[in-house]
């Protein structure tokens, strides 16, 4: 395996629950709850789960975009955790995001050559604005938009064209890792193939490290090498993705699995079809997160809450069914 | 065999257009299909292709400056297109129910969940508010909503998503309509409680033998429930056939193009194929066909001339001059790339 680019290490963000004209703390939604990963360099991991499951948080605490309240971040070496703001903001020179909705992730009253070349101003590459923009045409052109339009403002783009302006300018600083935060959930079928399609080829042109958070795991499919399950807050699965796919060891992910309508008439699979929805991460269950939906529930399950494991090599599950 | 069964609905050269300022928008132009008894239509395509507009078509359902200009909505031998306000008034929600993608602006806020159910008994049926209160915990009830008693009395706010798609279906299924229309009912739901409510939908329609028109972009939740489907593009009808023909053999390069660009689960896909281009403005179509642009398939003659949608064989209905070539790409393999 590659080099570890990225080591998270108990990662925990809670947000507190404020009420009354005070604004007292009455509580904490639980939304990343201890959790460890790694990604590797070069590699493409794909986090998935539902609405609430902790994905988002987790990739903007890996940015210091959020303050996490416990637990190690180790970016390329070095332990970004505590570091001062000033000095966060040179690390992200090498860490870029793109967002979900392209309609509201680009400033509407700037034009997108200055969306673009902001970072490098920040930064202060390429000083000489004639260098910039030409940057700039450069990694427009590269993205599939023609340079002739940087003068343009955001709204003149469609949302598959705005998502390509939000990677032209993740790309902008040639970042290292590009955390992908759902980005092409908002977009139609024949244009979400044309960008899932560009953002591989990027990977492979600039040897990008992808955190790829999805909750469609026919995307997480075709674009990870390595895949992590979030429950509630919680890891409950890390592998490989063909071992992922072949192999499904904890029960939620298996349900999830199931639940992704696939289209082909054909196919023939077991459908698992949980009960209830997903309980508020405000106040979680106690023992295993995923206990009172579970199908294959055990007493243990309600009492004690199971670790991450490595259960083969390589494969990790939290769950007390493979506890021997 | 589809001929056997009953016809439901009819739709015949359905246009409805939208006068805004920067011009007429062609949102639905010219669109025919039928809808037997007991079964589920698919209608599938993307954002602006004009499947909404149709579903708000059927029950007249549209304001201005939207206007159903021409065609035939026949339902059990009528046209509802003719009918007064007062009888369509009497068609929604008793015979042609609806649920919508969003449930959260779909119900009223300020309304509880139980009288809002009651609202479609109490005007289709001549029934007490207290009998009308005790169906809706049945209904409640029936559509798998945990402690009906005290839901029903509950605002939506105080409903999870998924919860809140069921109150919907109950309240469509609440006078037990004959014909069901969901436009894209489990979008904005995760995918372990869209596997909830479609399956609740489909089980409550089988028990009463209704027929389904259901509206979405998503190719996997229309092999899972559909019988039949009709593909729109840009305010057409493209494809129109039963769901194992658009899967294997589709013979519109534009649904070819979608299904050969969706990453899926059942097989390992080395490269996407990509539609090329965007879907087209709809204030300016192109001219003939109007996918000609980002068609791989396309000839001078697409350019020119519209083509129709016209029978390439028994049941199988495709608006495209060149057949005969996607066929033969269909016939190396639909999966090309694999």
């Amino acid at each position: 395996m590659a080099n570890s680019l990225l080591q998270v290490k108990n990662l925990v963000k809670f947000f507190p629950i404020k009420k009354g004209i005070f604004r007292k703390t009455v509580g904490w939604i639980k939304a990343v709850d201890d959790i460890s990963f790694e990604v590797y360099e070069g590699e493409t991991l794909g986090l998935v789960g539902e609405s609430g499951c902790g994905k988002t948080t987790t990739a903007l605490t890996i940015l210091r975009l959020e303050e996490p309240n416990k637990g190690q971040i180790i970016f390329d070496g070095k332990d970004i955790t505590r570091i001062k703001r000033s000095d966060m903001q040179k690390e992200r020179k090498n860490m870029q995001i793109i967002f979900q909705d392209p309609y509201s992730s680009l400033d509407p009253r700037m034009r997108i050559k200055d969306i673009i070349a902001e970072g490098m101003l920040t930064h202060n590459i390429l000083k000489n604005a004639q260098e910039r923009y030409k940057k700039v045409g450069e990694l427009l052109e590269r993205v599939g938009i023609s340079a002739e339009y940087m003068d343009r403002f955001p709204h003149e783009f469609s949302g598959g064209q705005r998502q390509r302006i939000g990677i032209a300018r993740a790309l902008a600083l040639e970042p290292k890792i590009i955390m992908c935060d759902e980005a092409v959930s908002a977009l139609d079928v024949s244009i979400r193939s044309q960008i899932i399609n560009l953002l591989k080829d990027l990977q492979e042109e600039y040897n990008l490290t992808y955190l790829f958070v999805a909750h469609d795991l026919s995307v997480i499919k075709y674009i990870s090498d390595r895949v992590v399950v979030m429950y509630l807050g919680k890891i409950v699965e890390i592998a490989d993705k063909k071992e992922f796919f072949n192999d499904t060891f904890h029960p939620y992910a298996q349900a999830l699995i199931s639940a992704v309508p696939v289209p082909n008439p054909d196919y023939k699979k077991e459908r698992i079809l949980l009960q209830g929805d997903v309980p508020s991460p405000a106040n979680p269950p106690k023992g295993c997160r995923f206990h009172p939906r579970c199908f294959k529930v055990m007493k243990i399950c309600s009492e004690i809450e199971p670790k991450l494991k490595e259960i083969k090599a390589g494969h990790f599950c939290a769950c007390h069914l493979y506890d021997n | 065999m589809e001929n056997k069964k009953k016809l439901l609905l009819e739709i015949k050269d359905l246009k409805t257009h939208f006068f805004t300022e920067d011009g007429v928008v062609k949102a639905v132009d010219g669109v025919d299909f039928e809808v037997y008894q007991g079964e589920t239509l698919g209608i599938v395509g993307e954002s602006g292709c004009g499947k909404s507009v149709t579903a708000f078509s059927i029950l007249r359902l549209l304001d201005y400056p939207g206007k159903t200009i021409g065609g035939e909505v026949i339902f059990k031998g009528e046209n509802l297109l003719k009918k007064t306000e007062d009888e369509m008034r009497e068609i929604r929600g008793k015979e042609i129910a609806m649920i919508f993608q969003e449930p959260m602006t779909a119900l009223n806020p300020v309304l509880t969940v139980g009288f809002q159910i009651s609202e479609a008994l109490l005007m289709h049926f001549k029934i007490s508010k207290g009998e009308a209160k005790k169906k809706s915990v049945e209904l409640l009830k029936k559509v798998g909503i945990p402690i009906p008693e005290q839901r029903v009395n509950e605002y939506p706010h105080q409903l999870s998503g998924g919860m809140r798609q069921r109150a919907m279906i109950a309240m469509a299924m609440s006078c037990d309509p004959i014909l069901l229309i969901a436009d894209e009912p489990t979008t904005a739901l995760d995918v372990t409680i869209q596997a909830q409510i479609l399956d609740l939908m489909m089980t409550l329609l089988k028990e009463f033998n209704g027929s389904l028109i259901m509206i979405t972009h998503d190719l996997g939740v229309i092999a899972e429930i559909a019988d039949r489907i009709a593909v729109m593009y840009a305010g057409k009808v493209v494809e129109y056939t039963d769901k194992k023909t658009i899967f294997h053999h589709p013979l519109h390069p534009y649904t070819l193009g979608l299904l050969t660009s969706i990453p899926r689960l059942d097989i390992e896909m080395k490269r996407l194929n990509v539609i090329p281009g965007i879907v087209p403005n709809p204030l300016h179509f192109p001219s003939g066909c109007k996918f000609h642009p980002r068609c791989r398939f396309a000839t001078d003659r697409c350019k020119k001339e519209e083509p129709s949608l016209i029978k390439i064989e028994e049941g199988h209905l495709v608006k495209c001059w060149n057949v005969d070539k996607v066929l033969k790409e269909v016939k190396k393999g639909l999966l090309v790339e694999v």
